[in-house]
C-alpha cells in the first residue's frame, strides 16, 4: 500500500509529468508519483519475501531441510500403471493421436462466432476461429476460448432436480404431459422466459408454442443486450433495422461510447477490419472516442475524450448542429470544447461516405437514432454502415412478465437459460416474485440462484454437446453440431421444448434438421453435410435499403443536462465474466481484466480526481447509494475515467455460481433499474473506512525498461521513417553465437494492432495446460499466464493514452536464464528456441530472477488439478502438465512447431510460412502476432521484422530477443494540434 | 571413572546398526520397486487374451500395419479395435475359450484391457510416424516380435537408449521398404546408414535438442 495520500499521489504525478520530456510510460499511479514505498516494493524482486526476511537462522535451516526431504520424496513416482483399452470399432476417419476439427458456432457474450473445435480422440480440447466465417476470419477472443473449460466444468448441473432432490427426465415428462393437459386449448397461465434467442430453430419452436397455446406468453430478457440500439433504429427508421458496420471502409470513425472492439456484437470481425485500416503504410483511419470509462476501443483512439455518459448525448447534439443537421439544436455544455467539436465535424464532412458514427449500447435510443441520422447526413449509409431488416419481436419483455407475476396470472413459468433471480433490474424484484409462482421450471447449465427457487431444475447441454443453429450479427447462420455426447443428463433447449409440446420428434438432431429442411426447401443430404463441414448454413443476407431517417424525434428530445458536480454511475458488462454467466470459469476469473488488470473481482472504477476529493485508495470500500438502494464496493482508481462518473461491472456477487465463482466481488444489479440500465444519475458515495486487497496485476512482473512501448504519430513517422528503429543496436558480445539451425523461429507483436482483449492469454492457457492459481496466489504475484498483456499509460492521469503490450518469452539468443541454471534445465535448441526441460528443473528460480522480461512462471504449489476427472479430459495431450516446484514459460507452442516439423520432414519438404500458427497468434482478432522463420526473408514475420517500426525490448541488455515489437502509431487530427 | 555403558549394551548397539542397515536397504528396494517398470526387460507379460505376435506375424504373415494402423500417420501406432480381431475371429476359432474376452467385448459385455508393455514417461513425446518415415525399423525398438508368443519389452526405453540412435542414426537405419521386415540385416550398415541419413534428409544436428522430445 502506498504511503502517500491519493491527492498527493496525483499532485506528485503531475509534477513529474511536467518535468519530463518525451513520452513516459507508467502502469500505476504510484509508479508515476515515484512513491518511495512503492519503489521499495518493486525493488524486492519477490515482494512476498518481505515476511521471510524476518525469519531466524534456525527456522530457515529447518525449512530448508524439510524442503529437501519433501522434494526428494515428491520426485519418487514410478511409471503409471498401464492398461490399454481398444475401441470396439474405431470411428471412420479417426486416427488415435491425430486431432480432428469440426466446424460449429458458439454464442458468447451477446455475440455469435463461427468456430472450429479441436477434438482429441473424441474430447473437445480447444477452440479456434473458423476462417470461413465472416464473424471470425479464424480469430476468436477471450470468451470463446474459455468455452471449452465451461464444457468440462465439474460444477455443471448433472441431473434433473425436483425441489432440490435428484429426479429423472421421465418424471419430468409426466409433469410436461400434465402441463399440456392443464393448459387446455388456450394455454393462458403458461409463461416462458428466455435469454435473447439467436437460434432460428428456437424461434420457430417459440412461434409453434405460441401458435398452439395462443394464451401463453414468451418473454426475452438479457441483462446485456442491444435494446437501446433496437429502439434507436425504431426511432430513426420507424421499423427495426440492424446495423452492420464496415469499418474497413471508414476513414474517420466517431464512437459515442460504442465499444465496437470490446463488447459490441461482431467485435472480432470489427477488430480485424479496424486493424486493417491502421497500417501506416496505407491510408490510415482516424478514431475519435467519447466515453465515460476507458474501453478497448477508447484505448485505440487517436482522440479520446472523457465525458460523463449523460454528457455524450449533449455532445452528439452539438456535433449534429455543427454538421448542419436540420432540426438539431445544440444545448451546449457537454464538456467538449468548441474547437474539438468543429474539428471532428470538419473531419467527418471531409470524409463524406467514408466516415462512420457509432453509438454504444450504454447510450439512450435517441443517440442511436441521431447516429443513424448523422450517417445518412454524411452519406455513409450503404458504405460504411448498412442495414438488415430486423425481426419484429414476438416476445414480451421483462416488465410485462413482472406485471403478470404481480397479477398472479402466472400458473407455470419456464425459465430457459436465464438467471433472472440474480440478474433482474432492482425495480423488478424477481427473486421475491418467483417464490410465489405455482410452478417454476428452470433449464440451465448450472444450479444457480434461479434454479434454487425452482420446483424443477433441468440440466442443459453445453453448446459443444448439442445440435442447434445460430445466427450471427451479420446474418450468417450456422448449424451447431455436437463434439461429444452429453457428459451428464443434459438436454438441449430444442429437446426440452419438444418434450414440453409433446412433439413426435424429440431428438435434437431431427428437430434441427426438420427446421432446415423446411427453410431450405428440398435441400438434400449433401447440402446439409456441406453446411456442417463449412460451418455456414446460410450466408449473410444482402443489405436492405433503409427508409429515409425520420428526424421528428430531434425536436422532442432534450438530453437532460446534469449539474457539473453530479455523480453518475455507469454499468458495464464485465470483460471476462460478462453478466455473471461465466462466473464459474476459472480461466476467465483469473484473466486480468483489460484496462483495470484486476482478477477475481470487480470494483467501482473512479477517476483520480474523485479519489483525491474523497481521499480514496485502491481497495477502499465505499457505499454507493442510488434510488434507495445501496451497495458496498471497493474502489479502483482508473486513469482516464470521466471525473464525475463511477463505473461498476456486472457479473459479480454471485451466490450460487459454483465452487469457483460464488461470493466474489459485489453484485451491482441492485443499483440497476430497468429505466436506467446503463447509467444512473445522482448517486452518492460515502467512505466506509474499510479496505480490501484487490487481486490486481498491474504492477506485477515489472521490467526495468525505459521505453517498453513506443508510440509515434503518423506525421512523425512520415517525416522520419526511422524514428523508431534508429536506436536499434546490437552491441558486440563475448558469448558465442547460438548454432544456426535450419530454421530460426521468431515472433513479432504489432502494438499498433493489439487492442488488448487478452484472447492470446486464454488461448495460451487452453493450449498449454496452464493452471489457475486463485485470488490469493495472484496477490502474491504467482499467476501463471505465459503471455501476459501489460497495460501502459502515457500522459496525464486524467486522460492518458493507453497501450497494451503482450509479453511472451522473448526467446533471447543470449538468454540470461540459461547461464544461471545449475542443472541445465533451460537451454537453447538449434532453431533458436529457449526451451525449458521440466524433468530437469529442480526449482531454484535463478532463471526467473535473471530474466529481465519477467516471463518465467514458477509452480509454487501444486497448481495443476491432478484429481478432477473432467478437467483431465480438457488438457492438451501434446503438452506436459507441470507439477509443483517446476519453472515454466512460453515455448512458442513447441508442440505445434514439432507437429509441423514432423509433417514436413515426413514429406521431405521445408516447413512453409504459415504452417505453424501459435495459439496466441491464432486467437488474435487483429493479427497483431506473427510467427515464423526469421531466416526466410519472404516469411511474414521476417517482413514484419524489417518494418521501420520494429524495436526490441531491453535491446541494450544484448539479450538479442527473438520476439520483437512494432511501435504503435496514432493518427491525431493535425487541426487539433496540442488540444488532442 | 567407571564404565559408562553396561557391557551388554554392545549387543544392542550392533542390533541397532543392523536394524538401520536393514531399514535403509528396504527403503532402497521399496524405492526401486516404485520407480521401475512393472515388467522387466525380456519378461513376457501376461495378457487377458494370450495374444501371440509369433502366430499372427510369423505363422499367418500379417503386416504390422494391419493392426497398428496409425503407425505411419500418428504419434501412436495404435492398438487395434476389437473389430479388427473380429475380422477373422468371427470366422476362425469362434468357440475358442481363450478368445472369450474378445467376443465379450465385441458383444458389449465388458471391455478388453491389455497390459501395457512399452511405456514412456509423460514428459516424453515420441512419434511413431516420423521414425517410420525416416527408416527406423519396428524391430529396432520392439525386437523380433515375430518370435514372441507373449510380447515382451526388449529395450530399456530410457533416454540414453534413445540417444544411442539419435546421436548415430546411421547404425540403425534401414531402407523404408524394409521398415516392417523382421530379421532384416544390412550388408554394410555403416555405409547404408550414412547414405540413408542423406537420402532421407535427416538433420542430425537437431536430433539431440531437448525440444525434439520434451514439451
Amino acid at each position: 500500500m502506498s504511503s502517500l495520500t491519493p491527492s498527493s499521489v496525483l499532485g506528485q504525478a503531475r509534477k513529474r509529468l511536467q518535468g519530463s520530456t518525451g513520452a513516459r510510460f507508467w502502469r500505476a499511479l504510484e509508479e508515476l508519483a515515484d512513491d518511495p514505498v512503492f519503489r521499495r516494493e518493486l525493488g524486492d524482486a519477490v515482494p512476498q519475501l518481505a515476511s521471510v526476511m524476518s525469519m531466524d537462522r534456525r527456522h530457515f535451516l529447518q525449512l530448508l531441510g524439510a524442503s529437501l526431504a519433501f522434494g526428494g520424496l515428491a520426485a519418487c513416482s514410478g511409471p503409471p500403471g498401464g492398461k490399454l483399452v481398444p475401441w470396439i470399432s474405431q470411428p471412420n476417419g479417426m486416427t488415435p493421436g491425430v486431432p480432428q476439427f469440426y466446424a460449429t458456432a458458439l454464442a458468447y457474450g451477446g455475440d455469435v462466432l463461427g468456430v472450429l473445435v479441436e477434438s482429441r480422440d473424441g474430447r473437445p480440447t480447444k477452440l479456434e476461429g473458423n476462417p470461413q466465417h465472416p464473424a471470425s476470419f479464424g480469430a476468436t477472443g477471450p470468451l470463446p476460448q474459455a468455452a471449452v473449460l465451461e464444457l468440462w466444468d465439474p460444477d455443471r448441473s448433472q441431473q434433473p432436480l425436483h425441489r432440490g432432490h435428484a429426479d429423472s427426465w421421465d418424471a419430468f415428462a409426466q409433469v410436461a404431459a400434465k402441463l399440456r393437459m392443464d393448459c387446455g386449448q388456450d394455454g393462458s397461465g403458461l409463461y416462458v422466459l428466455s435469454g435473447r434467442l439467436q437460434s432460428p430453430t428456437s424461434m420457430a419452436q417459440r412461434d409453434a408454442l405460441l401458435h398452439r397455446f395462443p394464451g401463453a406468453s414468451w418473454h426475452e430478457y438479457e441483462p446485456v443486450a442491444d435494446d437501446n440500439a433496437e429502439q434507436g433504429a425504431q426511432l430513426a427508421f420507424g421499423k427495426p433495422m440492424v446495423s452492420r458496420y464496415h469499418i474497413e471502409h471508414a476513414d474517420v470513425i466517431l464512437s459515442l461510447e460504442a465499444d465496437f472492439l470490446g463488447d459490441m456484437p461482431g467485435r472480432v470481425a470489427h477488430a480485424r477490419a479496424f486493424a486493417g485500416r491502421r497500417d501506416p503504410s496505407s491510408p490510415m483511419s482516424r478514431l475519435y472516442v467519447a466515453e465515460a470509462t476507458p474501453s478497448l476501443t477508447g484505448s485505440m483512439a487517436d482522440h479520446r475524450w472523457t465525458l460523463r455518459s449523460a454528457d455524450i448525448a449533449v455532445f452528439a447534439r452539438e456535433l449534429a448542429t455543427e454538421l448542419g443537421v436540420n432540426g438539431s439544436k445544440a444545448i451546449g455544455g457537454s464538456g467538449v470544447s468548441a474547437a474539438r467539436v468543429k474539428a471532428v465535424a470538419a473531419d467527418l464532412l471531409a470524409h463524406r461516405g467514408s466516415s462512420l458514427v457509432m453509438a454504444g449500447e450504454s447510450q439512450p435510443p435517441p443517440v442511436h437514432a441521431l447516429a443513424h441520422v448523422l450517417n445518412e447526413h454524411l452519406g455513409n449509409a450503404g458504405k460504411t454502415v448498412d442495414y438488415l431488416e430486423g425481426n419484429p419481436r414476438s416476445s414480451g419483455n421483462l416488465a410485462d412478465l413482472c406485471m403478470a407475476l404481480r397479477r398472479d396470472d402466472v400458473e407455470t413459468l419456464i425459465v430457459l437459460e436465464s438467471n433472472i433471480a440474480y440478474s433482474a433490474p432492482a425495480d423488478l424484484p424477481f427473486a421475491e416474485l418467483l417464490q410465489d409462482v405455482p410452478q417454476l421450471i428452470h433449464w440451465g447449465l448450472y444450479v444457480d440462484e434461479t434454479a434454487a427457487l425452482a420446483d424443477w431444475h433441468l440440466p442443459a447441454t453445453h453448446t459443444l454437446e448439442n445440435w442447434s443453429d445460430l445466427r450471427a450479427q451479420d446474418g450468417t447462420t450456422s448449424v451447431v453440431q455436437p463434439l461429444i455426447a452429453p457428459l451428464y443428463q443434459g438436454r438441449s433447449v430444442h429437446e426440452l421444448l419438444a418434450l414440453l409440446m409433446g412433439d413426435t420428434t424429440q431428438d435434437g438432431l431431427s428437430i434441427v434438421q426438420q427446421h432446415w429442411q423446411a427453410t431450405l426447401g428440398d435441400a438434400d443430404a449433401a447440402a446439409w453435410q456441406h453446411s456442417l463441414g463449412r460451418g455456414i448454413a446460410l450466408a449473410a443476407p444482402a443489405a436492405a435499403m433503409p427508409p429515409p431517417t425520420q428526424r421528428e424525434f430531434l425536436a422532442g428530445w432534450q438530453p437532460a443536462r446534469q449539474p457539473d458536480d453530479a455523480l453518475e454511475l455507469t454499468f458495464r458488462p464485465d470483460p471476462t465474466v460478462w453478466d455473471g454467466r461465466y462466473a464459474n470459469n476459472g480461466w476467465l476469473q483469473e484473466l486480468p481484466k483489460p484496462l483495470t488488470q484486476l482478477t477475481w473481482s470487480n470494483a467501482a472504477l473512479i477517476s483520480p480526481a474523485l479519489a483525491a476529493t474523497y481521499a480514496l485508495h485502491n481497495g477502499d470500500v465505499i457505499t454507493l447509494e442510488h434510488g434507495g438502494s445501496k451497495l458496498e464496493a471497493p474502489v479502483w482508481i482508473m486513469p482516464g475515467q470521466a471525473g464525475r462518473s463511477i463505473t461498476v461491472h456486472l457479473g459479480y456477487g454471485r451466490r450460487a455460481a459454483g465452487r469457483v465463482g460464488s461470493n466474489l466481488g459485489f453484485d451491482a444489479y441492485p443499483l440497476r433499474s430497468s429505466a436506467q440500465a446503463w447509467a444512473a444519475q445522482g448517486v452518492t458515495i460515502t467512505k466506509t473506512g474499510r479496505s480490501v486487497e484487490l487481486a490486481g496485476t498491474q504492477q506485477h512482473f515489472q521490467m526495468e525498461a525505459p521505453a517498453p512501448v513506443r508510440e509515434v504519430t503518423l506525421a512523425q513517422l512520415m517525416a522520419e521513417p526511422d524514428i523508431v528503429g534508429r536506436d536499434n543496436v546490437t552491441p558486440p558480445s563475448f558469448y558465442p553465437q547460438q548454432p544456426p539451425g535450419e530454421y530460426a523461429w521468431g515472433m513479432t507483436v504489432d502494438l499498433n494492432a493489439c487492442i488488448g482483449c487478452k484472447g492470446c492469454s486464454i488461448a495460451c492457457q487452453a493450449e498449454n495446460n496452464i493452471p489457475v492459481v486463485g485470488a490469493d496466489q495472484v496477490r502474491r504475484e504467482r499467476e501463471m499466464h505465459w503471455i501476459r498483456v501489460d497495460r501502459y499509460y502515457a500522459g496525464s492521469p486524467e486522460n492518458p493514452s493507453i497501450h497494451h503490450q503482450p509479453v511472451p518469452c522473448m526467446h533471447c539468443e543470449h538468454a540470461p536464464c540459461e547461464l544461471v541454471c545449475p542443472v541445465g534445465a533451460t537451454v537453447h535448441d538449434q532453431e533458436g528456441l529457449n526451451v525449458q526441460v521440466y524433468n530437469r528443473c529442480i526449482g531454484t528460480r535463478f532463471c526467473s530472477n535473471n530474466c529481465p522480461y519477467k516471463v518465467r512462471r514458477f509452480n509454487f504449489l501444486q497448481f495443476s488439478d491432478l484429481t478432477t476427472e473432467s478437467l483431465k479430459a480438457q488438457r492438451n495431450p501434446d503438452v506436459s502438465v507441470r507439477n509443483r516446484g517446476v519453472m515454466e514459460k512460453c515455448t512458442y507452442c513447441i508442440q505445434r512447431i514439432e507437429e509441423a516439423h514432423i509433417t514436413a520432414d515426413k514429406a521431405q519438404r521445408r516447413i512453409a510460412d504459415g504452417d505453424i500458427v501459435t495459439a496466441c497468434q491464432a486467437a488474435c482478432p487483429t493479427q497483431a502476432i506473427r510467427f515464423g522463420d526469421i531466416s526466410d526473408p519472404h516469411s511474414e514475420v521476417a517482413k514484419a521484422k524489417a518494418s521501420p517500426r520494429r524495436y526490441d525490448l531491453l535491446a541494450e541488455l544484448n539479450t538479442r530477443p527473438r520476439t520483437s515489437y512494432l511501435a504503435a502509431v496514432r493518427n491525431p487530427n493535425p487541426a487539433l494540434g496540442d488540444d488532442a | 571413572m567407571g564404565q559408562i555403558f553396561h557391557q551388554g549394551i554392545g549387543l544392542y548397539a550392533k542390533l541397532a546398526l543392523l536394524g538401520l542397515a536393514i531399514v535403509i536397504g528396504a527403503a532402497c528396494f521399496a524405492w526401486r520397486g516404485v520407480v521401475t517398470d512393472p515388467h522387466r526387460i525380456a519378461e513376457p507379460v501376461n495378457q487377458p487374451v494370450p495374444f501371440s505376435h509369433k502366430h499372427h506375424v510369423d505363422d499367418v504373415g500379417l503386416d504390422c500395419r494391419f493392426c497398428h494402423t496409425g503407425v505411419e500417420s500418428s504419434a501412436f501406432a495404435g492398438i487395434p479395435p476389437v473389430s479388427t480381431c473380429m475380422t477373422c475371429h468371427s470366422q476362425l476359432f469362434t468357440d475358442a475359450s481363450m478368445l472369450q474376452p474378445v467376443r465379450d467385448s465385441w458383444n458389449g459385455k465388458g471391455e478388453l484391457r491389455w497390459n501395457r508393455i512399452n511405456q514412456l514417461p509423460d514428459f516424453v513425446y515420441f512419434n511413431h510416424s516420423i521414425h517410420i518415415a525416416k527408416g527406423v525399423g519396428c524391430e529396432s525398438c520392439h525386437g523380433r516380435v515375430d518370435q514372441m508368443p507373449l510380447t515382451r519389452r526388449v529395450a530399456t526405453l530410457n533416454m540414453s537408449w534413445c540417444l544411442d540412435c539419435h546421436r548415430a542414426p546411421q547404425n540403425y537405419l534401414r531402407p523404408r521398404e524394409h521398415v516392417f521386415d523382421m530379421g532384416w540385416h544390412a550388408e554394410n550398415q555403416q555405409q547404408l546408414g550414412l547414405d540413408l541419413v542423406r537420402k532421407y534428409q535427416i538433420n542430425t544436428s537437431r536430433m539431440t535438442d531437448c525440444s525434439l522430445c520434451h514439451r
